[in-house]
């Protein structure tokens, strides 16, 4: 009973991190209908750039706002380099394959100033385990799936609240149809990059004291959020939260009871099924053909 | 085979003949033994990427099985070089068939992420299933290759990797250059058009699937005998990006581009080694450059020079022109066709946008379908065209039920049909565009397609022939050679008639074909029409326009809110009082104009 509530527990924490991921990965596709395939690589310079912060003598808070804020800027550097020029395309590799060069480089930069090794971030959240009905965890495993719940929530109100969240979804309705309502629609999808990219980086700050960070983390995070995204439905903000939770609390099951390698065998074929039965998505909405 | 591919091919087999000779040492030739096997693997990948326009980024998933497939054949059962090929082929193509399989609910990015999840399934079942792989270990000990109990030397087995090579990159161009490389191409353009002439996407994409998984399949077994040791770190995502980089650099759809690629990524690593720490960042980087300063890839980008400097001519030689007598054929079947629809109705969610529909297409008239905006024309056509599955309700041509059956097999009994937005393969000439309407009816296969057999070259001429002669119909023999897309739009419409009307239906079904023309092209629509429904196609005409209606049609069906309100005449229809209310609103509405004719 304890081992059952101790995986769910931290399966919610790395559920938790899938979720952030794949919300980024929900904003970016909902306005471009392309995403950043470097997107993992965000959460890793959240990451790793936190702990070079710490290192270099900062206080936490400071380290992680700030290398919250350079995984942003990141995210609208990246969407004016490599995704714009080939939104136009019809087919989907221009992006994709700039996007992974862009990923390649970003990874490559910080094993250079960060090292080959993992290091993890130390925070106030992990300074003893908390004990829940005999499960042992840390205060930041509790916080991440919270953090994931607010931020789902908080987006659901942009969205429908400010100016900037409502022409967020006229873009993602009809991008012609917005810009000759007024809408830069340059500006909106990089905003919307921008703003994945901050919930990408500080799912990376977040992780980072529970797993290790280091260069090599975000490639796998990154693939396995934008798989929670594909589960979930891309289209739906509350569905790729709860694909999320529950994808890390399966992973962990599976890894507790089977094996690491195990783990990543079910999470993927889970992806494929899922895709197979449900092709939006478990929550995500039916595109209809029309000729 | 142009003279440019058959120079192309000779100075490749001169490269695979004069290396071994020059190669001053064993680690050369291993390198060069190495780019063979990378260069099999991006052949094969090109059939799916750059014919079929789909994108695979768990290449290396399959270049695993293979290794691992022969590997173990190898190693456990004693198996022989070819042997070992083959049981990795086998496997390969296997799992080639799964992972199409996916393609039949999604594309594009969906379809890249599945192909990752594979590569990553793959390459844990490695780790997971040690008993039989060896685990993270991996498998070590894999004996030198041999044919037919006679060890290869060196030499020997390079002799093998090389004739490979050069047969899958000839048997990769004959595939492009006959129905199944257009087919792809087609699907790959419009999915859509491609089935309605008859074209099975599904089969397609499962072809170009497979023939990407053999080839990496066999590669991964030339590897394992290569490198007489594998273990799952081998094969990993940065793997399968490589192999589609190879492409993409190379040349997508270009015959010797996946080559080039793979040569350019086998040894730039080696040149990279000097970058040290920045090797990785410079990969990156060359991968980045690749993407902005040649998307076409370098031989797609050679290719397009060519033609700016030289541009081909825009219309037929001579020796077309001659076939263009032809002109339009009579219907295939003799007799002129019927089309009886009962009770046909569409549903979608609670709207129903067709409500037991009843029409018929008297055997080679020309009968107009018509009604207000949101009447249910469209569904209409697409629900006879096998677009969508009707709720209730049958459909039949000549009394054969074609109720439930899917789009391509319904335009392979004859039912041809036109796009209200035009949907032509743009990026094929306009001549390629009618040879794809009428390839449903060749019926050579894919061993006379690699193989180049005489059958295919007949069956090829006759379609030929076929299409020039359409394309002299519908006066377009001028642009034959330009891309589709070039044209304007009023000639765009005609070459959808011609491509229609290469599948030689029984029914041409054309969906508003008047729309955007001018009155002169309109003119010239009306005796197009005229000519095919003489030549005993039946014809269905869904239009707005009311002077082309009453010039062509023979009966005239009305349809609105999904109800067929009147089907006569077109004399008789135009004074139907339903139909004017349908049109203009009820009489009683606007008392002025009480006076219909009862």
């Amino acid at each position: 009973m304890t081992t059952i509530l101790q995986y769910t527990l931290s399966g919610l924490a790395i559920g938790g991190v899938y979720a952030l991921v794949a919300l980024g990965f929900h904003i970016m596709w909902s306005t471009a209908k392309a995403v950043n395939f470097a997107h993992g690589d965000t959460l890793m310079i959240g990451a790793v750039l936190a702990v070079m912060g710490v290192d270099a003598g900062m206080p936490v808070w400071l380290a992680c706002g700030l290398s919250i804020l350079a995984g942003g800027a990141f995210g609208v550097a990246l969407e004016r380099i490599a995704v714009r020029p080939f939104t136009a395309e019809a087919n989907s590799i221009g992006w994709m394959l700039s996007t992974i060069a862009i990923g390649i480089m970003a990874e490559s930069l910080a094993t250079m100033q960060f090292g080959g090794f993992s290091r993890a971030l130390h925070s106030p959240g992990v300074d003893r385990p908390l004990n829940v009905f005999g499960a042992g965890v840390y205060a930041q495993e509790l916080l991440i799936p919270a953090v994931a719940v607010a931020l789902t929530l908080g987006l659901g109100l942009m969205q429908k609240r400010t100016l900037i969240g409502r022409a967020m979804r006229a873009v993602a309705h009809d991008k012609r149809a917005a810009a000759l309502m007024g809408v830069n629609v340059g500006r909106i999808v990089a905003i919307s990059f921008g703003l994945s990219a901050l919930l990408g980086a500080g799912a990376g700050v977040l992780v980072a004291p529970v797993i290790q960070a280091s260069a090599t983390m975000g490639v796998l995070l990154g693939l396995k959020g934008f798989a929670v995204a594909i589960i979930g439905g891309i289209t739906s903000a509350p569905g790729v939260l709860v694909a999320g939770l529950l994808f890390g609390v399966l992973e962990k099951f599976v890894e507790g009871y089977i094996s690491t390698a195990a783990r990543e065998i079910v999470a993927f074929s889970v992806m494929i099924a899922v895709l197979l039965v449900f092709p939006q998505g478990l929550f995500g909405k039916r595109e209809t053909v029309k000729v | 085979m142009s003279r440019l591919h058959a120079l192309g091919f000779l100075a490749l087999a001169a490269l695979l003949v004069a290396v071994p000779l020059t190669a001053d040492n064993e680690y050369e030739l291993r390198l060069f033994m190495l780019f063979l096997i990378y260069g099999l693997i991006a052949v094969g990948l090109n059939v799916l990427v750059g014919l079929t326009g789909l994108v695979s980024l768990g290449q290396a998933g399959v270049f695993a099985l293979g290794s691992y497939a022969g590997a173990i054949l190898a190693v456990r059962l004693g198996a022989d070089l070819i042997t070992a090929s083959l049981g990795a082929a086998a496997i390969a193509a296997i799992f080639g068939v799964a992972l199409a399989y996916p393609t039949v609910r999604v594309r594009g990015v969906y379809l890249a992420v599945v192909t990752i999840a594979f590569g990553i399934i793959v390459e844990n079942v490695a780790i997971e299933w040690s008993a039989l792989t060896g685990g993270t270990t991996g498998l070590s000990g894999i004996p030198t290759p041999n044919v037919f109990g006679y060890e290869l030397s060196g030499y020997g087995f390079y002799g093998v990797l090389a004739a490979t090579l050069l047969l899958a990159t000839l048997a990769a161009h004959n595939l492009k250059d006959s129905r199944y490389g257009r087919a792809m191409l087609a699907v790959s353009q419009s999915e859509i058009a491609a089935r309605s002439l008859g074209i099975d996407a599904t089969a397609m994409r499962i072809l170009a699937f497979v023939a990407a998984a053999v080839t990496a399949g066999v590669a991964g077994a030339f590897y394992s005998f290569l490198n007489a040791y594998i273990s799952p770190d081998i094969f990993t995502f940065s793997d399968s990006v490589r192999f589609l980089l190879m492409v993409i650099l190379g040349g997508a759809a270009t015959t010797f581009g996946p080559v080039l690629g793979a040569f350019v990524l086998t040894y730039l690593p080696e040149y990279l080694q000097d970058f040290q720490l920045w090797q990785k960042f410079a990969y990156g980087a060359l991968l980045l450059t690749v993407m902005f300063v040649l998307p076409r890839g370098v031989l797609g980008t050679a290719g397009f020079v060519l033609k700016r400097l030289r541009p081909p001519a825009r219309g037929l030689s001579a020796a077309d022109m001659e076939m263009a007598r032809v002109g339009l054929p009579a219907a295939a079947r003799g007799a002129t066709a019927e089309l009886v629809t009962q009770g046909l109705t569409v549903r979608f969610g609670g709207l129903t946008a067709l409500s037991a529909a009843n029409l018929r297409v008297k055997g080679g008239e020309i009968h107009a379908l018509i009604g207000p905006n949101g009447a249910g024309k469209s569904t209409f056509v697409n629900a006879i065209s096998g677009v969508y599955q009707p709720s209730e309700g049958a459909f039949g041509i000549d009394g054969e039920d074609l109720t439930g059956k899917r789009q391509h097999q319904i335009a392979r009994l004859g039912l041809s049909r036109t796009f209200q937005n035009t949907e032509l393969f743009g990026d094929l000439t306009v001549l390629e565009n009618v040879l794809v309407g009428g390839q449903s009816r060749l019926s050579y296969g894919l061993a006379d397609a690699l193989l180049r057999t005489p059958r295919r070259r007949r069956e090829e001429r006759d379609l030929r022939a076929a299409a020039v002669g359409l394309l002299a119909f519908v006066d377009l023999t001028d642009h034959a050679k330009e891309a589709a897309r070039h044209l304007p739009f009023g000639l765009q419409r005609r070459l959808e008639i011609a491509r229609a009307l290469a599948a030689r239906p029984r029914l041409l079904l054309l969906d508003e074909p008047a729309a955007g023309l001018t009155t002169q092209e309109i003119g010239s629509l009306a005796d197009m029409i005229r000519k095919v429904a003489a030549a005993g196609v039946s014809v269905l005409l869904i239009e707005h326009h009311v002077d082309l209606i009453m010039a062509v049609a023979d009966t005239v069906t009305v349809l609105d809110y999904g109800q067929v309100i009147a089907s006569d005449r077109p004399g008789v229809v135009q004074n139907d009082p339903r139909v004017i209310e349908a049109y203009f609103g009820s009489p009683v509405a606007h008392g002025d104009f009480a006076e219909v004719p009862a």
